[in-house]
């Protein structure tokens, strides 16, 4: 028995190989929201991101570093700032009896550096150079200049794993500027969508798409992209919105993380899908 | 020994480095070269097909790990990748298959599986149709890849004449 066991395994042992193999790569993969995956996945980008680093910084040599810095986040702030305003001004001009408006936010900003890229289709995210000691946590957005560029979704001691809008796990709540229709956007492999809007629902093509104040893990009116085409389905009830994002993911060094404070009453909401 | 066990890995984290940090420059349309494949085969066709496919597991592991992305979808791809390749192995043809023409078909494959395999695990979110991701996740990066392939083979008579 054992010689036949023997010689089946040398004869087709590439297959058995390759099979087991396989097999582990998938279990790993619906293994990756498991807490102690997560810790070895902490530990070992924080590890090879110090390399990371090191070799971005040799590419970098040249570049004024400080006042690049200094300037992109000036203008991140700007950004959120002016956008907040134009927020401001559609809701004066609709409800202009509130008159005590409240002013609510003041994001501060941790600047950080991309340190390495994975380039892909479906998986898009970065490492950050910003990690628990400059006080970044998982579930942090990170923007730039532009708009949002994706969240935080580990942190080591010094480094972070960003996920950005190009990666299909991603998905947000997000909200037309203008006519306040909500929607989920995702990443389908091409372009953000947000799928399943019913047709009547009054959403325009250029109009501003932002995060909603629905989302758990976001805080509202970070500018996410324009709608760039609207595609009905073979029954016309419900429209698919292509959005273009403000942000160029393949071209960005700089970003931001922002400290958004969590509603701790939001956090013990059985929705909040990054609830520890 | 040494080129068997650890000139693979000893080589392999410099080109993942490469990979993750200049590589993105040279990206079009998120469509990007990869060198690391470009490295599985060419050991694979140096030593067998089991070789490649416990290899393709080992460079997809710490890829995984280096890269942050998600755990498993480079150890998949590139355990099947180097398992592919290891068909085109040939002991007697060893020296044929790395240094002419023949490893830039060969990697144009290993490639196409790699990248089609990569993109097709994150499936379950994506929308769009399997012959899409062939051709575009799949297919635009397998090319890009085996054209830079071509300095193995530009490199390889600098090479022997050491």
């Amino acid at each position: 028995m054992q010689k036949i066991f023997r010689r089946f395994f040398l004869e087709y042992k590439e297959y058995i190989v390759v099979t087991l193999l396989l097999v582990i790569s998938i279990s790993l993969i619906s293994q990756n929201e498991n807490t102690q995956i997560k810790k070895v996945r902490t530990l070992a980008f924080g590890g090879f991101a110090l390399v990371h680093s090191i070799s971005s910084g040799i590419r970098d040599v040249f570049a004024n570093k400080d006042e690049i810095e200094e300037l992109k986040k000036l203008n991140a702030e700007l950004m959120l700032k002016v956008n907040l305003l134009r927020e401001y001004g559609l809701e004066n001009r609709e409800l202009k009896e509130l008159l005590n408006f409240r002013d609510t936010t003041n994001y501060e900003l941790v600047p950080g550096k991309i340190i390495s890229k994975l380039v892909s289709k479906t998986h898009g995210n970065f490492i950050v150079n910003i990690g628990i000691s400059d006080s970044v946590k998982t579930g942090m957005p990170i923007v730039n200049s532009d708009g949002l560029v994706g969240i935080i979704t580990d942190a080591s001691e010094n480094f972070s794993v960003v996920r950005t809008l190009g990666n299909s796990v991603l998905n947000l709540a997000v909200t037309n500027q203008r006519s306040n229709v909500n929607g989920i956007l995702s990443w389908n492999g091409n372009a953000l969508i947000i799928k399943n809007i019913p047709s009547n629902f009054d959403n325009e093509i250029g109009d501003r798409i932002v995060t909603s104040e629905f989302s758990t893990i976001l805080p509202p009116s970070i500018p996410v992209g324009v709608i760039s085409e609207k595609e009905t389905n073979i029954a016309g009830v419900l429209t698919n919105l292509v959005v273009q994002p403000f942000t160029d993911f393949t071209a960005m060094k700089n970003i931001f993380a922002v400290k958004f404070i969590e509603s701790e009453q939001i956090n013990e909401l059985e929705l909040n899908l990054l609830k520890k | 020994m040494f080129e068997k066990y650890f000139l693979p890995i000893i080589i392999f984290f410099p080109i993942a480095i490469v990979q993750l940090t200049l590589v993105p420059l040279i990206s079009v349309q998120s469509i990007a070269p990869d060198l690391i494949t470009i490295v599985l085969v060419y050991f694979t066709l140096r030593q067998g097909q089991l070789y490649g496919t416990v290899l393709g597991f080992t460079f997809g592991l710490f890829f995984d790990l280096m890269s942050g992305g998600l755990l498993g979808s480079a150890m998949f791809s590139k355990t099947l990748a180097g398992f592919i390749t290891g068909y085109f192995y040939n002991e007697s043809k060893i020296l044929e298959n790395t240094t002419t023409i023949k490893i830039v078909f060969i990697v144009l494959l290993a490639s196409l599986v790699d990248s089609s395999f990569y993109s097709l695990l994150a499936l379950p979110e994506v929308r769009i149709s399997i012959t899409s991701v062939i051709l575009e996740q799949g297919l635009l990066p397998a090319l890009y890849t085996s054209i830079l392939s071509l300095t193995v083979v530009l490199l390889s008579p600098f090479k022997k004449s050491l």
